[in-house]
């Protein structure tokens, strides 16, 4: 199996390996004996939609939280044994996190630079990342973008071999979040590992070479995105607005299908190969009239909604 | 070092960027002192030198008690907390740098009282007393700073805000600052008198009154090295 950047991943090294995680509030598994392994050199993505268990479970291997089972390892290290040795190759860009209102650019590179044996040199990390303007500007004046650049930078500052990037993407507009993706891209060729944790489809689709999809502190699945989508190849999605009601049960009832989810009265149905000779076939027999009929090929999305039962999460579901 | 130092400096800058937190801070503690003197200067000599131990004592209190804690709380809630746990910074520096950049908020009440006795009440010290004095009230009350940032380390900043102000006043009133110990009732004078508030003020007045201060002294060291304990546990353990 190969990667976007023809990485094999049966000879790849594991750079954080990750065997039956597992943690619990108040009884409840958030993050439920979850397994999964991260080569050098990849972006590697969890994808998975909010509440999901993606965030405890990078806050896990970067040390932020105790597991209640299971282990964690960074290149060998114990993320809860030896924190700061993790600390100096994994760095870490969290979603909910905010820096005080009142530091400056420059100052916040220049206090986090200074926590590592070997940093990056803060300007030259600064100027990469384009802020150099903003060097002098308290941290409340920063628009989305540049705060979550700042975030990016302190991650990258102290020259680590892995990133985890929580949410990077999440609130920028379309073309902050293009330019983001891109600066990931860049990260990764030159050579730092990428976590990318994320709810976006479109961002795992475009930027990981593998996806690790986390469902109710579950994984469901681990594949390149291409392999997600053949999985799903023979199932077919049918998009329609029926002309007179129809009751989704009834779609339901066929053998061909597997999902049928009405989202104001567009009728989006799932199924496997013949999906649209049987469904058709119903319309006929109910005299049902199919308006804005669509057949599709299998995207991410689709490949999600397989897998989990659930409607994937978008920019515009998110506002 | 330069992350110590660093570390210290960013707090600094935070109380200069925001000086509307050191300044009401510094505000109640004078305005008490203040208002006592005013009251009840009268009725004995030197008023202004009778009370500034008192009174600066809980003055240093009130700012090393609050503030550490509700920066750290508000630091807490907005996730800055959460950024420098997942960076290399040790967690003891943090810390550290919490309990040092909270005598700024000493020095700024010991200075407004002193102004205060002067104007308002008769202050008779000599300077080297008076350095003696300040120099004892702000390390000796470092160690409630301890306190403060494990208090901070686990509740919003109304919360703690709440839950110190409900520690310092009750251990001022018991510790004798507001009225004179030896007023108090014998009942409310023994349980102030087990704690730390009073042994800072007793060691505060040392100087002064040429008072035994070996006992207090280790009473406060005590107090330091469970409060660092303290406030690690409680960073350590903060679900951030």
């Amino acid at each position: 199996m190969r990667s976007k950047r023809g990485l094999r991943h049966d000879r790849a090294m594991a750079i954080i390996e990750v065997r039956d995680l597992t943690k619990r509030y108040g009884g409840r598994a958030v993050v439920d004996e979850v397994t999964f392994s991260v080569e050098e050199g990849e972006i590697f993505a969890i994808l998975g939609p909010n509440g999901a268990g993606k965030t405890t479970t990078v806050e896990m291997i970067g040390g932020l939280r105790r597991p209640d089972g299971g282990s964690v390892r960074v290149m060998g290290l114990d993320p809860i044994a030896d924190p700061r040795r993790t600390k100096e190759i994994l760095g870490m860009q969290l979603q909910e996190s905010q820096f005080a209102d009142r530091i400056r650019v420059g100052e916040a590179l220049e206090l986090f630079s200074s926590f590592y044996p070997s940093p990056v040199p803060w300007r030259q990390l600064m100027e990469e990342l384009g802020l150099s303007e903003q060097e002098r500007t308290l941290f409340s004046r920063l628009s989305g973008g540049q705060r979550q650049r700042l975030s990016i930078a302190t991650a990258l500052v102290g020259s680590p071999k892995i990133a985890v990037l929580d949410e990077l993407t999440t609130g920028l507009d379309p073309k902050a979040r293009r330019d983001t993706w891109e600066l990931i891209e860049a990260l990764r060729d030159r050579g730092v590992t990428i976590v990318l944790v994320t709810h976006f489809m479109e961002e795992a689709e475009r930027l990981a070479d593998r996806v690790a999809v986390i469902d109710r502190g579950r994984l469901v699945a681990l594949d390149t995105p291409r392999g997600l989508i053949s999985s799903t190849a023979s199932r077919q999605v049918m998009r329609f607005r029926p002309g007179t009601p129809l009751d989704p049960d009834d779609l339901r009832d066929l053998a061909e299908v597997e999902t049928v989810t009405d989202e104001g009265g567009t009728l989006t149905v799932t199924g496997s190969e013949g999906l649209v000779y049987a469904v058709t076939s119903l319309l006929a027999r109910r005299q049902v009239v199919a308006h804005e009929l669509r057949v599709d090929t299998a995207t991410l999305d689709d490949a999600f909604l397989a897998l989990t039962g659930r409607e994937p999460e978008t920019e515009e579901t998110e506002r | 070092m330069r992350a110590m130092w660093l570390e210290i400096r960013d707090e600094l800058v935070g109380i200069l960027r925001e000086p509307t937190a050191l300044f009401f801070s510094v505000l109640m503690p004078v305005g008490f002192f203040t208002f006592f003197v005013a009251m009840f200067g009268e009725a004995w000599e030197n008023a202004g030198t009778a009370m500034i131990v008192p009174f600066g004592t809980f003055g240093v209190l009130a700012v090393v008690l609050m503030n550490p804690g509700i920066g750290m709380a508000d630091a807490h809630q907005r996730g800055w907390l959460r950024v420098k746990r997942v960076s290399g910074i040790p967690l003891w520096m943090t810390i550290a740098a919490k309990v040092i950049a909270s005598i700024p908020y000493a020095v700024a009440v010991l200075a407004a009282i002193t102004a205060s006795a002067v104007f308002v009440g008769d202050m008779r010290f000599d300077a080297g007393e008076v350095a003696v004095v300040f120099a004892v009230l702000v390390l000796g009350v470092l160690p409630f700073a301890f306190f403060s940032v494990a208090i901070g380390s686990r509740v919003g900043a109304n919360a703690a805000a709440a839950i110190l102000n409900a520690i310092l006043m009750p251990s001022a009133i018991v510790s004798g600052l507001w009225f004179p110990y030896e007023m108090l009732p014998e009942a409310i004078a023994r349980i102030g008198s087990v704690l730390p508030t009073y042994h800072l003020a007793r060691l505060a007045m040392a100087p002064v009154d040429g008072g035994a201060w070996l006992g207090h002294l280790l009473v406060l060291a005590a107090t330091a090295a469970v409060g660092a304990m303290v406030a690690t546990m409680a960073y350590r353990s903060a679900r951030l």
